[in-house]
């Protein structure tokens, strides 16, 4: 596939998945009356979450990575200071006033329940990764074989 | 023992546990560093699992009840849909016809007790109200299911070929993922009032959306990361070019090997 067609079919996937989503989440704002309060900290307080603990995560996966490569220091000095500004930028703004505070009464209290909110986000993404490939594998699986019919020669 | 202490121990030490056995018994290539990483596994999510008794005074306590709840339906789902999948056309290990009906029967038990925790009484309540985690947790796997079955529908649209009744299965997957959404915005549940849904749909969004471009930059970051570090790495030695007496000893190998008998003689 050349690279505009490719491109084309990228945007018309993002288009087949976006659009839906938008539509049932504007519906769903529609039905409550348009309340979007406390969204854009939501999202802010996700994010932050977010790129901190996968900062971690990929910190570790740096120990593999040291197995075919000396042990290096760099890259996990690297990725640290990663977690570190995580942390940093998390503390930094949850302890500007109401900016990113929700039903908490201090920034280590807000802090740890966005870990919390994060693992339930994790939580419920797994199980939704199992519901969508465990039907596609067992359509996959269970639909008429398909051989390949090689021409005779 | 102080009651931070207990929460560090049973709840925050506990789910490093889970994360880091997670890693190791899942990406080492030690077969002992595997099962130590599965055993942490088993270890971490015992005990978030038992925080309601562990620490009952913790709002924490909260997620491993939700935890627990979803143990049941879980392992339905994964142990039905491995059933039905390898009772298919796999060359090797298939299951029998018996099997795949168990699998089918318990897909959709699981589904009718996730369900069931919305529509019906089998809500996780703790303690005494909604657990809140719920609240965050049924509108993200509802908002997951109908973002990753409409980009498997793209995908198998995309690369597979005779696959028309997977993008239906996928799309049928989407469709009854809305409904869901819809008729919780528009019903009231025994335990979650319609508005309430709807407030949670939005904000389960925003954490997802938030989750995604967190996860993305330090991503971005991590690439960013190794490719400085692998640009400073000195290039590798480069070999000297194969002498004639060494191409010589090349091409006699090669016409010892080479030859055989062709159809003409």
């Amino acid at each position: 596939m050349n690279e505009p067609a490719q491109n084309r079919s990228l945007a018309r996937m993002g288009m087949v998945i976006m659009l839906p989503l938008a539509a049932i989440i504007a519906t769903t704002v529609w039905l409550s009356n348009g309340s979007t309060g406390g969204t854009l900290t939501r999202f802010t307080n996700a994010l932050l979450t977010s790129f901190t603990l996968f900062s971690f995560m990929l910190l570790l996966t740096l120990f593999v990575y040291g197995d075919a490569r000396k042990r290096p220091i760099a890259p996990l000095l690297g990725m640290c200071m990663s977690v570190l500004l995580g942390i940093g930028l998390s503390v930094f703004f949850l302890s500007q006033g109401e900016l990113l505070m929700e039903d908490n009464g201090s920034v280590r209290a807000q802090a740890l329940s966005n870990t919390i909110r994060f693992g339930t986000t994790v939580l419920g993404i797994a199980l939704a990764v199992v519901v969508v490939a465990g039907t596609l594998f067992a359509s996959i699986m269970n639909g008429p074989s398909q051989t390949i019919h090689f021409e005779e020669e | 023992m102080e009651e931070a202490t207990q929460a560090f121990v049973f709840f925050w030490l506990a789910g490093l546990l889970l994360v880091v056995g997670a890693m190791v018994g899942f990406f080492s290539k030690v077969h002992w560093q595997r099962r130590a990483g599965m055993a942490m596994l088993v270890l971490g999510s015992l005990s978030l699992m038992a925080t309601p008794w562990t620490l009952p005074f913790s709002p924490s306590s909260a997620f491993g009840h939700l935890l627990g709840s979803l143990v049941g339906p879980a392992v339905l789902l994964v142990v039905g849909f491995y059933l039905i999948t390898f009772s298919g056309n796999v060359p090797v290990g298939r299951l029998t016809k018996s099997d795949r009906t168990t699998g089918v029967a318990m897909v959709m038990l699981g589904v009718l007790w996730l369900e069931a925790m919305h529509w019906w009484i089998l809500t996780p309540m703790y303690p005494g109200e909604v657990n809140r985690y719920w609240l965050i947790f049924w509108p993200t796997m509802l908002l997951g299911i109908l973002t990753l079955s409409l980009g498997a529908y793209s995908v198998v649209g995309l690369v597979g070929d005779g696959r028309l009744r997977e993008q239906r299965l996928m799309l049928l997957v989407a469709v009854f993922a809305s409904l869901l959404l819809l008729l919780g915005a528009m019903l009231d549940g025994p335990n979650v009032s319609r508005d309430q849904f709807s407030v949670e749909v939005l904000l389960a969004a925003a954490d997802i959306f938030g989750a995604m471009v967190g996860a993305a930059f330090a991503i971005l970051l991590f690439a960013i990361v190794l490719a400085i570090y692998e640009s400073q790495q000195p290039s590798p030695k480069r070999l000297d070019p194969p002498t004639s007496t060494q191409l010589e000893q090349a091409s006699r190998i090669i016409a010892q090997n080479l030859g055989g008998e062709t159809e003409d003689e």
